[in-house]
């Protein structure tokens, strides 16, 4: 199992990304912002000609040289804060990310709760378990099957 | 296709508009529906089946009657009767006859009229067949679902009447929005609206058996099937929706967690956990609160959505048409959830549990997991629709939550329920010991490093998108491996060759490698999304004779060709594509203009392999033919519509399976450890 992990760990570590060309870059700007010009698309998903447009400037931006911050600043000052369609993670954009996170783990934590308290209530009452093999579950399912189906043939089961 | 003949209209009906016994018919519906619910509700209370029986007659004459309306509508649509303001709006003579069709549920009104007639016919077929429940479950049941059509009634009779008239008829319609003349929309709202409304079928059921007491498993028996059928089109309807996205909006993507994308997936996520949990219900008779409350959620969120969506609070790329309607869902959706809540609350003590955990590690546990997870995603999806509205109220400051928020906060849940998926049917139910859990991950797990280490060195450079094919490669042959150890057995007793074991196998047990089968199909769908790592996407401005380079491929622009047909005009370029020195073959993406709507809209070309999709549109056309041409190279999307294949097949033989019988709980008694192992 150690070995596996290590396997994976080296994977990760040699795995890196390649320098993307300016079009890439733009083209990831434009996915991170919403349209101006259509309701409820990213800029990169928005067909008009306007869209187009801003992708190609934003381009050109890429290509003088201007870092992702500076296309957000210009972007977020022609346009506004809603143009960002990723929350900032401060102020009010960062409530944004709490609740996911937090149900999450409150649904995690609530689950475990449940679970810990049911099998200790089954601890308690005296032991009986059932431990299996998948293969002899598949050949108890087997003949539960051919049981109901006897059963069933002398109307016994439903 | 509408044939003219001297200023009159025929159609393939063979009747003129038969709108003005529209909303009469409506009304009559929506009374026998009212009527239905008030017999159902006298019969239900004095235990009076002739009275329960009068009141689902009336629910039958309500479906009947909404039937009829539908008709008439589409007999004026066919007539091109543009005196219905609806038939003006979402119509045109030079519509061809399919789209003349789906022109129904083209706009509000009629998507409501559709969702109105699935909604009345569904629920009088599944009173009627359910004979063999309780009466005074159906009863009640019948009590709810006619009072739910009382309500979509209501809304077409008052603020969403699709037979209004205008004063003055057109001389032709305003024609159906271009993006919506797609095959796919033929097919896809249809299914949506089936799933949406097929869940109105055990959430009936489930308020029934809360309010008559019967708190065993009957409902979950009387709607199996119902369910099936709801979750199995919500599925195909939400992979269509994707579908029609990639090969009509041009952008070369299928998802863009777009609010009504969002409006269909959340209840599909809580479906997806209440199918799960009912299955613990139905083996240990546990989770019968939690499977009321998910039943009921997945409910008020396929309505949520359509409130979302009809409501215009939310702006929509796919929000085709909004109205006032969005006021009437609230308070609606105000008294479900609260009834719901407090009819669940007073009948707690009825719904404790039968049995307890045995262990931590078991079936059971990973189910419970699975719930979480889901509840989590679907909480996630549904916190980032609302968070922009919501933070506008607070705060005053519009910010936006688009597709970046939605993969980074999803993305990890989904891959953790890949994770699940593969992990959980090697647990056995009730107990198991770590080590035997151990011993058979380790198969799966050697495949998915072989897998990643495999694509890592073929360079491979994505954390995620090598998680995630890990995840897949571990997932496959987890529940690979159940197939072959199923097939083991039957091929030993039985002596019956491979192929025969594993049809044996699967015929003896439909729900569970049904089941299985729905897995791999998701496993190969989330192939197809990893593979989004690798997108590539150039735009290029052309002139005919000039060409560009993307990935391995060249395209070159041949010529423009312009054409008219009584829709539109059409603009084709003519694409060349080669590779290397390779001739792969021709595309065609169009941008047309549509006379009737005066709207510019690009058609898709895609050359799609199991390996990539090359997809090209063009966003642009100036006077001199010259083109902007915007292409994309989008590995593995193949493998999406292959899963959902799979995933399609897999929920057939999910609902051939026998509905589960009522099984006596034997007292536990434990095998031996020699007999175990």
């Amino acid at each position: 199992m150690r070995a596996i992990a290590a396997a994976v760990a080296c994977l990760i570590l040699l795995a890196s990304p390649a320098a993307a060309a300016p079009e890439d870059i733009a083209n990831d700007i434009s996915n991170e912002i919403m349209s101006p010009f259509c309701d409820g698309v990213t800029l990169h998903d928005c067909p008009s000609q306007e869209a187009l447009e801003l992708r190609n400037r934003i381009e050109a931006w890429v290509s003088e040289g201007q870092s992702r911050t500076q296309i957000m600043s210009h972007l977020e000052r022609e346009f506004g804060a809603g143009i960002r369609a990723v929350p900032p993670a401060e102020g009010a954009g960062f409530v944004a990310w709490i609740p996911p996170l937090v149900a999450l783990a409150a649904g995690a934590a609530g689950a475990w709760a449940i679970v810990r308290k049911w099998s200790r209530r089954t601890q308690a009452a005296p032991r009986v378990s059932v431990t299996m093999t998948s293969e002899e579950g598949h050949r108890l399912d087997q003949e539960l099957a051919m049981l109901r189906a006897a059963a069933s043939r002398e109307g016994e089961w439903p | 296709m509408p044939l003219e003949v001297q200023g009159q209209s025929l159609n393939p009906l063979g009747l003129g508009s038969l709108a003005g016994l529209g909303r009469p018919s409506l009304l009559t519906a929506l009374a026998f529906a009212a009527a239905g619910a008030v017999l159902c509700l006298l019969g239900a209370r004095k235990a009076r089946r002739d009275l329960s029986d009068a009141g689902i007659r009336a629910s039958v004459a309500a479906a009947a009657f909404t039937v009829f309306a539908t008709f008439c509508l589409l007999t004026a649509f066919f007539a091109h009767d543009f005196s219905i303001a609806y038939v003006a709006s979402y119509s045109s003579r030079s519509l061809t006859g399919a789209y003349t069709f789906s022109a129904l549920w083209g706009g509000m009104e009629g998507s409501l009229l559709l969702w109105a007639l699935l909604l009345t016919v569904l629920g009088a077929i599944a009173l009627r067949r359910a004979s063999s429940a309780p009466r005074d479950l159906v009863a009640w049941a019948g009590a709810v679902f006619s009072s739910i059509s009382c309500f979509f009634l209501f809304l077409l009779a008052v603020p969403a009447d699709p037979f209004a008239r205008l004063a003055t008829a057109p001389a032709d319609g305003q024609g159906l929005n271009p993006l919506l003349q797609s095959p796919g929309m033929l097919i896809h709202p249809p299914l949506l609206y089936l799933g949406f409304v097929g869940f109105s079928i055990p959430f009936a059921f489930g308020v029934a058996a809360l309010l008559s007491k019967r708190l065993d498993d009957e409902w979950l028996r009387a709607t199996r099937r119902w369910t099936l059928l709801a979750w199995s089109s919500l599925s195909i309807g939400i992979v269509l929706g994707g579908a029609w996205a990639y090969t009509e909006l041009g952008w070369g993507g299928y998802w863009a967690w777009d609010p009504v994308e969002n409006a269909s997936f959340m209840p599909w996520l809580t479906a997806t956990a209440f199918l799960h949990s009912i299955v613990i219900q139905e083996k240990r008779r546990m989770l019968k609160v939690w499977n009321l409350s998910l039943i009921l959620l997945t409910y008020v969120l396929a309505v949520f959505g359509t409130f979302l969506t009809r409501s215009g609070i939310l702006s929509s790329i796919h929000t085709f048409s909004e109205g006032d309607v969005g006021k009437y869902f609230l308070p609606y959706l105000a008294l479900v959830l609260i009834a719901g809540i407090a009819l669940i609350a007073t009948r707690r003590d009825a719904l404790s549990s039968e049995n307890r955990l045995d262990s931590l590690l078991s079936r059971e546990s990973a189910f419970i997991a699975n719930n979480v997870l889901f509840l989590a995603a679907a909480f996630t999806v549904l916190w980032g629709t609302v968070y922009p509205i919501v933070n506008e109220w607070l705060t005053g400051l519009r910010l936006s939550v688009g597709p970046p928020f939605f993969n980074r906060a999803f993305i990890p849940i989904g891959l953790a329920i890949i994770a699940l998926t593969g992990l959980g049917p090697l647990i056995s139910w009730r107990r198991m010991r770590a080590a035997g859990l151990l011993r058979l991950l380790r198969v799966p797990l050697a495949i998915a490093v072989v897998v990643v280490a495999a694509l890592g060195l073929g360079g491979v450079d994505s954390f995620g998108a090598l998680l995630a094919f890990g995840l897949c490669a571990f997932t496959a042959t987890a529940v690979g491996s159940e197939f072959v150890r199923g097939s083991r057995v039957h091929r030993r007793r039985e002596a019956l060759s491979w192929p025969a074991a594993l049809s044996r196998t699967v015929a003896r047990n439909r729900r569970r490698y049904g089941g299985y089968v729905v897995h791999l199909g998701v496993v190969l769908i989330v192939i197809g999304f990893a593979g989004g790592w690798a997108k590539v996407e150039r735009s290029r401005e052309l002139d005919p004779g000039e060409s560009m380079r993307i990935g391995a491929y060249a395209l070159s622009y041949e010529e423009l060709r312009s054409s008219e047909t009584p829709e539109k005009q059409v603009n084709d370029a003519a694409i060349r594509v080669t590779r290397g020195s390779e001739p792969v073959t021709m595309l065609h993406p169009q941008r047309n203009f549509h006379l009737a709507s005066r709207q510019t809209q690009s058609e898709v070309a895609i050359r799609t392999t199991p390996l990539e999709d090359l997809y090209v549109v063009v966003t642009a056309v100036d006077a001199d033919s010259a083109i902007v041409l915007r292409a994309f190279v989008n590995p593995l999307t193949w493998w999406i519509w292959a899963g959902a294949s799979v995933m399609l097949g897999g929920m057939g033989v999910l609902m051939s399976g026998p509905s589960p019988v009522t099984v006596p709980v034997p007292a536990p008694r434990r095998l031996s450890h020699a007999a175990a192992s």
